[in-house]
Parts: C-alpha cells; structure tokens; sequence
C-alpha cells in the first residue's frame, strides 16, 4: 500500500511540475535557512557545555552600586582570592588573569631577535586550581605544570605555531613582551571554539607575582579589573541563592570597613550565563544576548511556516483538480484514514526531496554563515545531532504542511469528488488561504522594516559625528616597557620626518575604545563624589592627532608624569558645572592619591561605542602608561606611508612585532554583531519576500486556470485587460493591506525595543513603513502581472471552448 | 440481493428543496442483469449512488444481502463496498498517475491482497479483458474503448458480487460500447450481479429487467425475454 502512496506521490509531483518546483523550492529554502539559523544559535548555546562540571561552575563577579546607576564588572579585586577561600571552604575557587596583545618572543636558529608573535588573545596568568574546577585534556604535563614561576603551558595549536610541533615545545624556552622568560612545561589538548576560555598561552601565577606592575596588576581591594576572573565549582546540590546571601554578607564584611563611594557586592554568575550576559564581558570574542537568539530562531521558524503556508495554500488549492482521484479511490474501498495517510505521504516525499536539495544548500551556504556568525570551530551538517535535527524539522514540516490538506482532501465527499463538483469555494480553504497569505505578507513586511531600519542604525553608526577625527589614524600596538619609553621620543622624531605623517600621539587608549579605566575622585577639594571618573593617559598631541576641540583652558604641558588634568564636558554635566571656564585652575583628586590642576575643557566626544552613554573623562599625561601610538598619516600615498613607519619601527624596535590597525575600522569592529545581525536580516528578510511571493505565483497561477472561463466571458463582453488584471490583483492588494495594519505595529514595538540598546539612535522613521507597504505590493503585483496579463491576453474562444 | 423499501432522498439548499428519490421500493435478485432508465433529473444516479454506498439515504430501509445498510458510517459502507461491489463510470476514471496494471490493481491493494496474488490476478483479468499488452501504459495513452475495459477489469478484479455501471457505454462510440456490453453480458453469465444506468435503449435490451423512473419513482418495469 505505501508503495503505492510513494509511486503516485512521485507521479503527481512530476505531473504537476509547475507547482512541484514552488513547493520544493519554496520548503527547500525554507529549511535551509531554518536548519542553518538553527545551527547557528545551538553552536552559541553550546557555549562550554563540553564541560563536565558545567551546572556547576559560576564566575564570581561585582555590581557597584552608585547613586544614580549601577556598574557590571565580570572581575573581582585579586585580595578577595584568599578571603573567599577562608570564607566558603567547601567552594574550589580558581583565578586567571588575561592580557591582551602581548608579544611571544620564539629563539629562532636564523633569526637572530627570534620569531615574535603577537598573541592578541588567549594569553593568560592562571592559577593550577583553575583545573580543580575546569576539567581539560592534557597531552603534556598537567596542572601541576604550572606551580612554579616562570613555566608556561601552550595548547596543542600554539605549540605548534611556535616550533614546528607540540612534541618539539616541551621543554624550550619563550620569552614574553620581551623581558619573562618562560619555559613549555605542559601541552593542553586544543580547548573547542565554544569556549569563553580560549586557553592558548598559559602562564604560572606566580610569574604575575614577579611582574605585577608590568602587567597593572594590583593585589588590593580597591581595584577591581574584568580581566581578572574566579571561577568556582560548587559542590554537588549546593544552592546558589544561598551562596549569594553569603557573597552578599562577605561584600558587605569586606568593604564596609574599607570606605566606599558606592555599594560593592560579589555575586554568582552561572557558566551557562557567561557567554548570554552582555553586562558582563568574557575572554572569548564575543557575548551574544540571548534575546539575539531568541530573534534568530524566530526568523528560522517565520521563514519556514511561510514555506508551509505556501504548500498549504497550493495543495488546497490543487485538490480542486485531485478531487476526481479522491472519489476514484473511495469508490474502490479506500477509506478516510488511508486517503489522509496516503496525502501526507505526498508532503512527506516533497519534504523529503526539499530536505535533500536544503542540505545541498545548506552544504554550500554554511561557510558563509559561519563567516557572518564568527564561527571559529569547524561545523558539519552531518554530525549525528544536526541530522537528527533536520529530520526533526522534516517530521515537523510534513506535519504542519500536510495536516490540512490531508484534512481536507480525505473528507471529500466522493459523488461530488467523482463528478469534479469540488469547486475552489467547496473546499472551504478559501477564508484559510486568504488567512495564510495575510500572515505570509505580515512577517515579509515586519522583516522588511527590521532590515530598513536595523540598516538605517548601521548607517547613523558609521556616518556619527564621533566628536575626534578617526580617519587615516594608523595605531600601533607596543609594550609599555621602560626599553620602549626610552627610544620613544627619537622614534616620534623619525616618524614626523616621514613625508605622509601629520602628527604622531604617545597613548594608553585611542578616543573612543571598549577599554574602561576608571577610578573614584574628587573635585576641588570636595569629598569623593558618587561617580567615577574614566581615565586616558596621552601626550601632548593627542589633541592634534585625533582632532579634538578645546572649549576652554589650554592643552596640557609635556610631562613624563601626571601634573595637569582635562576633562571633558559629560564630567562638567555630572559636577554641575555650567561654564566650563569655572573649572579651569581648581583641582581634582585621583583614588586617594595626589590633587592635580585642571588646565582645559574638552568638548564632548564619543568615549566609547554609541550603545553607552559618554563617560565622564580625565585625560592626562604620564608615559609609563603609554602603549600605543597614534599616526594621523596625509591621505594621499598611505600604503606607502604605512610601509615607510613599518621601517621605521622596525629599526626601533626589531624586538617587538609590528602590529598596526586603522582606528576607524577597530570602531567599526564595536558594532560587529549589529552588523552581522542586520546582514542576517537582510538575507533573511529577502528570502521571506522570495517565499511569499513564490506563494503568491502559484496561488495567481492556480487562479489564472480557475478563472479561464470567466475571463473569457468578461472579454467577450468587452472587458479591457487592465480591467482583467484588477480582477487578478485586486484581492492580493487588499491582503497585503489588511497584513500592513498588523505588521507595522508589531515592527515598531520590535525595532523600538531593539533600538533602546543604543544610546544614539536614529529615528524610527515613517519613510520605512512607507516603504515596507508600497514594496510589499509592487513586489505582489509584479509577480501576479505575469501571470496575469497571460491570463488576461489569451483568445477569449480558446478559453470558453476549454470549458 | 438487494432489496430497498420507501427509500427517500432529498437535496435541500437555502432556498429549494429537490426530492430525488421518492418513496421508491426495488428488489434485485442475486444474478439479474438489471437497467434503469428515465430521463436526466429523474433520480437514476442518487439511486446508484446509495446502491453502491457511496450515499445514504434519508429515510427507508437498504438491505444488502440482508443486512440493513442505511444507517452504515462511511468506514462500514467503505468496508462492504471494497469487498462487494464494482464499479464502473461513463467517464471511466481510470488515476492519471497510475498505469493499467496499478489502476487494476488498487481494488486488491485496499482489501489487502499480498502482492504475489495481486499480481496473479491482476494478469488474470487483463488477459481477460484483452488489454494485457496494455499493462505499462498509462491511462492517456489509451482509446476510449480501452480506457473502458481497464475500468471494466478494475471493477471485477476483486470478484465482486455487484457491479454498478453508471451510462457505461456513453463516452465510447458504437462498436467500442458494444464490445463493453458484452464484457458485462459475460461477466453476469459467469454468475455477477449487474445494475446498469443508461439513457441507451440498445444497452438496455442486454440486461433482464428494465427499471424506468421518473420525478425519483419507478413507473414501469419491463422483463425482457
């Protein structure tokens, strides 16, 4: 009998050809999309789930509460280690500290510096009882490796980067930023991709013991850096509330006693939360909201019951034309049970094939998808938890396609089934299909003004004014180290003698940067006030280089330490203070240390990305803090430019890797996800419109043939064919209408949620719904005007002799 | 065989009401070759229709080999039908998508024949019917007259006691309809009961007993010597 099913299922497909290919096109679309936004978000939940201790591990992390907001920091002060251990015995607590940008010095035979490598991430100090709580595979040593200073443990890839093999690393030495010697005591199995560990260069604690300063490291409770994270590992069936009420009177124990301007409590932030939190940063490279997920996992399923709408719409619309077959085989004994099996088996055999042509798709887009989803880890359709997924999404579409129409067909009556009296009205899909195509055009319409204005944010993002100049700004990273400072006056002397540099800036940060350095103060001789204020050290060009404007006062004097302050206008704002001469000559005290002068008032520019609001800002002088330099280069000849402080640099500095970014594409760098997420919608959004209309085709043409009588009649009455095509497009019209009312609502209240996460936004303006309706039905109408004006301009004889 | 006694049916819309059968009572013993005629709207149709379970009747009493069958569900009348009775239509409705052998075949699919005796006895019939060297063709690529006799071998594939021919002849020519009315003629020899509709009194002088109606009654029966 299933044989059966299948051979007339196979036979009825390559039948009806036409409507064949738009429902296999349209589901083949439908699941690909669904299936690779599917995998996409199960790769970002699988977030270290590979762990085995993952339900229960958190990361210890800080609120600061102050008077009018509250402050996330994903580290802890590096004091409160020892106190947390003392304190909560039964909890295995494990520390590491990152840092960014460090350069690997490898002794190399024919090189007589040695190859240098810049390790921009995953470079870490770490602590061994960071593996009581993370569990890894060790190809090499263990965790025991890491208990004295100066050994280093490198993943299996690094170690190999670095000397040929992980086999040929045990043992050697490397040298960081030049001054620590370290040597290979352990290889770590390459941790996965999904990991907000990225563990590649693996540093003994002890050895920051050794070097704190070098590294800003500070062993005090005052300071609280998110590169520095703990870990825990809770014993089995502990209650996290109830560590939390005990973290809660631990803060309140450790820092009532200390002084503070603001309420600091620890918390517990769950591993399966780390990757989730976007208050909180982690080491991987980036966070993803979960509301992020949830929106792409919708689009998946909007785009794929669009699909199904269209089957829907097409099947019962073509069971008119299969009536006949129906009644034939209740005649010869089928019942009604056979007939729907026999009908969902016709759906489950196009699904199967549309299945088969989306892995194909699916195949040939995932490279792509990973490259807009910054996907590191090598992924595959054919794993066994993917593929029982797209069965998952085969069963799931079968269902939801085929019920209807198996509905439906089955329960014809078979005389009128026989007779071929099933007329489009008699199915009583009619209302139905209307109902479908109006959900179809509501999320095309929803996705089309998500896609306008999520790139209309993109667009208000690149072209703000940021308040600094940041093209043709070529920023070098370096080590702050004193044999850097030494050479770095004669090194900015040689750079200005370049043809195509402006100026040249010594800084510990570029205007506008992710980077939060902030501490407590106080202005005037005042108490310390209830906000912090955020600090830049630079030279006395930073002004020059990056285009900033003085409102009032002056620019500071060159000091290799800190003897003047400016702030900027957001800082003036939180103080009070109108006239921004006012503050020139008083004073402002950093953390509890010394007073300095405030020489000038910046005017306000962009501290960081436009999500946050402008933080209150010093900027000062002092050159141990100094590790970038800035080059504002001539616009003209840059790649000649570059390559001319390359050599410079070069002959500077041969010890230290040259690493040079443009400043205008790091910012570029802070909206990544936004851009990638409005990318997302925009192929997404396409394809949506790409269904619907495939949909709408197959309804016109279904139509055209049903209505080849009446258009008939009407011409040989003297219907005109713009009269004709009304008839066609008419109704869709008044569909896509009626789906406008409920799109545009729903898009507002979506694209209004997602643009509060910035600070600066651009308006949601009534051009984008405008748009999304006039599109939504010159995309219907062009599609319907095909089939259309054909219907419309055939012999009205040939069509009443058809009859 | 058959027996129906008052049997009514009526169609009703919003506005009229349409009696089709009215009152009517027919007996058909096992073996006749029975033909009703009357003109178009007279009810011949319905009738068959209930006769072959496809439709139920309002009121009145349907006995099937003395079983009362108007108040079956579609799944009992579904059941007696496949076992019981073959039909055969003016526009043979023969599935597109099926060939001759698979159109043949699906009457012993839906009783659950396994596939080694369907096959037999598919062949059985279509030598029968001589369209054997038809078996892979599909339904299009047929003439009429061959379209009929594949729906002919369809409908006593599965032996059944009863055949319903609904104007069996009416979209073939002369020398094809006379080749159908023999097959059928053949088939009621061989001991199958057949009630045949038709508007052909040439068709209708094959059969033993003709059944004329009007307005949903019988109004004559002519025994045919």
């Amino acid at each position: 009998m299933f044989k059966n099913y299948l051979k007339t299922a196979w036979r009825s497909i390559v039948r009806n050809k036409a409507f064949s290919l738009i429902n296999i096109t349209g589901l083949s679309i439908g699941i690909a999309a669904s299936m690779l936004l599917f995998i996409v978000v199960q790769y970002e939940l699988s977030y270290d789930t590979f762990q085995p201790d993952y339900d229960r591990i958190h990361r210890v992390v800080t609120q600061d509460k102050f008077d009018k907001d509250i402050t996330y920091n994903s580290g802890i002060p590096v004091a409160a280690l020892e106190a947390l251990r003392a304190e909560f015995p039964n909890i295995q607590f494990g520390a590491l500290r990152s840092i960014y940008g460090s350069q690997v010095t490898v002794p190399s035979a024919g090189n007589e510096t040695g190859n240098k490598f810049i390790q921009e991430t995953g470079i870490f100090f770490l602590e061994p009882q960071l593996f009581n709580v993370f569990q890894y595979n060790w190809l090499a040593g263990g965790p025991t490796s890491l208990n004295d200073p100066n050994n280093v443990v490198l993943d299996e890839k690094t170690a190999g980067k670095y000397f040929g093999s992980w086999q040929q690393a045990m043992g050697k030495t490397i040298t960081l930023d030049n001054a620590i010697p370290l040597k290979v005591n352990g290889i770590l199995k390459n941790v996965p991709a999904n990991s907000d560990l990225p563990l590649e260069v693996l540093i003994s604690y002890k050895t920051l013991k050794q070097h704190g300063p070098s590294y800003n490291h500070n062993e005090n409770w005052n300071s609280t850096s998110s590169n520095y994270n703990i870990f825990a590992l809770l014993p089995p069936q502990a209650k996290t509330a109830s560590i939390n009420n005990a973290l809660l009177r631990f803060s309140n124990k450790q820092y009532e006693s200390r002084g503070r301007n603001s309420i600091k409590t620890h918390f517990l932030q769950p591993l399966g939360m780390v990757h989730f939190d976007r208050r909180f940063e982690s080491f991987g490279d980036h966070v993803t909201s979960k509301t992020t997920l949830v929106t792409l996992s919708l689009i998946g399923l909007f785009i794929i019951l669009m699909a199904c709408v269209n089957f829907i719409n097409l099947s019962t619309a073509l069971s008119v034309n299969r009536s006949r077959e129906v009644g034939i085989r209740k005649v010869l004994g089928s019942n009604r049970g056979q007939l729907f099996t026999q009908i969902m088996s016709e759906t489950a055999v196009i699904v199967g094939i549309s299945v088969i042509v989306a892995l194909g798709i699916g195949y040939l887009s995932l490279p792509y998808i990973k490259h807009i989803a910054s996907i590191q880890e090598p992924l595959s359709l054919f794993t066994p938890k993917i593929l029982g997924m797209i069965a998952g999404i085969g069963i799931g579409v079968t269902l939801l396609a085929g019920l209807y129409p198996s509905f439906v067909m089955s329960k014809f009556n078979p005389i009128n089934a026989l007779k071929n009296k099933m007329v489009s009205a008699s199915v009583r899909g009619v209302s139905l299909r209307r109902s479908l195509v109006i959900m179809q055009f509501t999320i095309s319409q929803v996705l089309i003004i998500a896609t306008a204005v999520a790139v209309s944010q993109m667009n208000y993002i690149s072209k703000a004014d940021l308040g600094f100049n940041k093209e043709s700004v070529l920023v070098l990273s370096g080590n702050g180290d004193s044999t850097f400072r030494s050479k770095q006056t004669a090194f900015k002397q040689q750079l200005m003698q370049a043809p195509g540099v402006q100026s040249v800036s010594f800084t510990s940060d570029v205007p506008s940067s992710g980077n939060v350095w902030a501490t407590n103060f106080a202005y005037n001789n005042q108490p310390d006030e209830k906000f912090q204020v955020t600090l830049k050290f630079a030279d006395v060009d930073y002004i020059k280089t990056f285009g900033l404007q003085l409102l009032a006062g002056r620019n500071l004097t060159e000091s290799d330490t800190t003897k003047e302050a400016i702030l900027n206008e957001t800082l003036l704002k939180k103080l009070g203070i109108k006239n921004a001469n006012d503050v020139i000559g008083k004073t402002i005290r950093l953390g509890q240390g010394q007073s300095y002068p405030i020489v000038g008032v910046l005017k306000d520019f962009k501290t960081n990305s436009l999500r946050e609001e402008i933080k209150p800002l010093m900027i000062s002088t002092r050159r141990s803090f100094y590790s970038l330099t800035a080059i504002k280069l001539r616009t003209h000849q840059l790649a000649q430019t570059q390559a001319a402080v390359q050599k410079i640099w070069d002959r500077f500095y041969p010890e230290y890797a040259y690493t040079a970014s443009y400043f205008d594409e790091d910012i570029a760098e802070f909206y990544q996800q936004e851009e990638q997420l409005s990318l997302l919608y925009k192929i997404f959004a396409g394809l949506a419109i790409f269904i619907s209309c495939l949909g709408l085709y197959g309804l016109v043409s279904f139509m055209a043939v049903q209505k080849t009588k009446e258009v008939g009649i009407r011409k040989v009455l003297g219907a005109s064919v713009s009269s004709l095509l009304q008839l066609f497009s008419k109704e869709f019209t008044v569909l896509i209408i009626i789906s406008f009312f409920i799109a545009g609502p729903v898009a507002w209240y979506l694209m209004h949620s997602w643009l509060k996460n910035f600070v600066y936004r651009a308006p949601l303006s009534g051009w984008f719904f405008i748009s999304a309706i006039v599109g939504s039905i010159l995309i219907a109408w062009i599609t319907v005007g095909y089939k259309a004006i054909r219907a419309a301009l055939a012999n009205p004889v040939k069509a009443l002799r058809s009859e | 065989m058959i027996k129906i006694r008052d049997l009514e049916k009526i169609y009703r819309t919003e506005e009229v009401e349409t009696v089709a059968l009215n009152k009517i009572s027919i007996d058909v013993k096992e073996g006749e070759f029975v033909a009703i005629m009357g003109p178009s709207g007279c009810g011949k149709s319905t009738l068959l229709n209930i006769l072959g379970l496809l439709d139920d009747p309002d009121t009145g009493s349907f006995l099937f080999n003395n079983i009362e069958v108007a108040n079956f569900n579609e799944r009992k009348r579904a059941e007696l039908r496949k076992h019981n009775i073959g039909f055969v239509f003016q526009s043979f409705n023969l599935i597109d998508e099926l060939t001759v052998f698979e159109n043949v075949e699906l009457p012993l699919i839906y009783t659950g024949v396994k596939s080694v005796d369907r096959k037999k006895r598919v062949e059985e019939v279509l030598d029968k019917m001589q369209i054997m060297h038809r078996r892979n063709h599909y339904p299009q690529q047929l003439s009429g007259g061959q379209q009929q006799r594949v729906a002919v071998a369809r409908a006593v594939v599965n032996n059944p006691k009863l055949i319903l021919a609904d104007e069996p002849t009416g979209n073939l020519d002369s020398s094809n309809g006379n080749e159908v009315m023999t097959l059928l003629t053949d088939l009621n020899e061989q001991g199958t009961t057949i009630i045949m509709v038709t508007h052909s009194e040439h068709d209708a002088r094959y059969s033993h007993r003709i059944i004329r109606m009007l307005d949903g009654q019988t109004v004559l029966e002519n025994i045919m010597v």
